[in-house]
């Protein structure tokens, strides 16, 4: 995650307008569900994997590292849709278990793989978009969307507070392993359970301390802040939208 | 009504009388403080860890609110109402020691920008106040950083522009060189002297006598809730009692000076030396 949080902020695209970004994801992604074809998935999928490639640092056997994470999730749920149990056996291959048959056809596996691209080619926008936006930009556009405010304002908190919180689980840690917390898995255990006690109740010290500095700020209850703009430029988003319109087309015509 | 003519033409922006403060679980944390603070002073606040300061500080912009005592700001006592809390914390800034629990946004300008949009200021004008406090300040190099991949002293700096941009009258710094490298601290030294010459009042705790004797022109020294002593730098680091009452050593320049005193290498009508330079030049001069 941090990993993914560094990329995002030293991406080529990171000072390009958030709104466009994500439409062309958010577009892309929708289509491709939308359509369930092939031929979309992969074209989707080839300029997301190019693009993500190309603005971030990322090298392409990361960019596979990342796309293996999910992947590892989808095969376990298509074996569901792939994998029939039936009275008849069926034309792929069929292995009888009593008196039923575990049967692949070759329309489920066709259904299969095409589940599969669909699901890589959404996966590749999402990648797309959270490898070039920065968190606060996505959420200038929640912001730009009309989001509750009380969410947005959640997720900024939640955001910033994770990196505070992890420094702080991390040195808990390494004073634990500096004085042999880590010596066998059950101290191990034990001292995890420290840390995470001391952490709650050193989160909670920190909240109220920075409530108290907010409110020196004159904080009213809302969280008024100026966001860097980065305009959309008119090609970009020409091209963006010239895009979106051909996979739709391809998606109706094909 | 004497009093208050009198406070007005010494120029008292600040006062305390008598405060205290007693935390819910029963701690007595301010046990009668009186303290006075002049307009564009630079007052220096010195205790041990536990002796109040932080709690001092929470209570003299109105986030504790004193269970005895009162405080008057321009000779009139603080309005506790919602309307007047935010009219003291729009004069009265803290910069808190530990820029983690400041900086609540990821984004420097969203976290700059917030105590000036509290002020109620338009878009443009905070937007055009965060730019220039943004240069002032020497920010701009990290400016598009996440705060979570800033250094200490870049945290520092980003904790302090979020007081500066709202324009206080005075500004209150809870032990500023605490957790910074020289040269960082060096920095942050410079940033106050700046405060000062524009007469903000400035405020501030700190461990470091030897910084407290260049910098302060006042020095209070407070403990167990209250202030034992005060006065200029002078008096308090030669009052040898209420240094070891406070666990105070004194600053090395006077150290040697009083040694050199003693041992009749130089005259004791001499001012006394706040820096080490000034110290030489006496030195050099006798030597000569």
């Amino acid at each position: 995650m941090i990993v993914i949080d560094k990329l995002a902020y030293s991406s080529k695209f990171r000072y390009k307008s958030p709104g466009l970004k994500a439409s062309f994801a958010v577009g892309s992604l929708l289509i491709c569900v939308g359509a369930q074809s092939f031929a979309v998935s992969f074209i989707t999928l080839a300029v997301m994997a190019f693009l993500t490639v190309f603005s971030s640092r990322i090298s392409v056997a990361g960019y596979l590292k990342l796309m293996c994470i999910p992947f590892g999730f989808m095969i376990l749920s298509t074996i569901a849709v792939v994998v029939n149990i039936t009275n008849q056996p069926m034309d792929l291959f069929s292995v009888a278990i009593g008196g039923k048959y575990l049967a692949v056809s070759h329309s489920s596996l066709m259904e299969g793989i095409r589940l599969v691209a669909v699901a890589l080619a959404s996966v590749s926008c999402l990648y797309f978009l959270t490898l070039s936006t920065a968190m606060l930009d996505l959420l200038s556009v929640l912001r730009a969307l009309r989001c509750p405010k009380i969410m947005v304002e959640l997720m900024m908190l939640i955001y910033r507070y994770i990196f505070v919180i992890l420094d702080m689980a991390s040195a808990i840690t390494t004073s634990q392993n500096c004085r042999l917390g880590n010596k066998d898995f059950i101290t191990e255990l034990r001292s995890l359970g420290q840390m995470l006690a001391v952490l709650l109740i050193r989160s909670l010290k920190k909240s109220s301390l920075l409530f108290d500095s907010m409110e020196s700020r004159c904080y009213d209850g809302e969280i008024r802040v100026l966001n860097e703009a980065y305009p959309a430029d008119k090609i970009e988003s020409a091209v963006v939208a010239g895009f979106l319109i051909l996979m739709m087309g391809i998606a109706v015509f094909l | 009504m004497l009093n208050k003519e009198l406070d007005g033409m010494k120029n008292i922006i600040l006062k305390l009388e008598n405060v205290c403060y007693t935390y819910e679980d029963g701690t007595e944390a301010l046990k009668g403080i009186d303290l006075q603070v002049e307009r564009g002073e630079k007052l220096a606040i010195m205790g041990a860890n536990g002796s109040g300061k932080s709690t001092l500080f929470l209570t003299l912009n109105g986030i504790n609110k004193p269970t005895s005592g009162r405080i008057l700001y321009n000779q009139i006592p603080v309005d506790y109402s919602r309307k007047g809390l935010l009219a003291l914390r729009k004069k009265i800034g803290i910069v808190f020691q530990d820029p983690d629990n400041q900086l609540f946004s990821a984004s420097v300008t969203q976290e700059i920008s917030f105590g000036a949009l509290n002020l109620g200021l338009p878009h443009e004008e905070a937007r055009e106040r965060v730019e220039k406090i943004i240069e002032e300040l020497n920010i701009s190099a990290f400016r598009d950083r996440p705060t979570h991949f800033l250094s200490g002293g870049q945290k520092k700096r980003v904790s302090i522009a979020d007081i500066l941009v709202m324009d206080p009258e005075i500004i209150i710094f809870d032990e500023p060189a605490a957790a910074l490298d020289p040269k960082h601290a060096r920095m942050i030294d410079e940033i106050i002297d700046q405060l000062s010459e524009k007469g903000i009042t400035v405020i501030l705790s700190t461990h470091d006598v030897n910084r407290a004797l260049i910098w302060a022109d006042r020095v209070a020294l407070i403990d167990e809730g209250v202030i034992i002593s005060e006065g200029t730098p002078d008096e308090i680091f030669t009052n040898d009692e209420v240094l070891a009452q406070t666990n105070l050593e004194k600053p090395t320049v006077l150290r040697i000076f009083e040694s050199l005193c003693q041992s009749g290498v130089l005259d004791r009508s001499l001012s006394i030396p706040h820096t080490a330079r000034e110290l030489e030049q006496y030195i050099n001069e006798v030597t000569k």
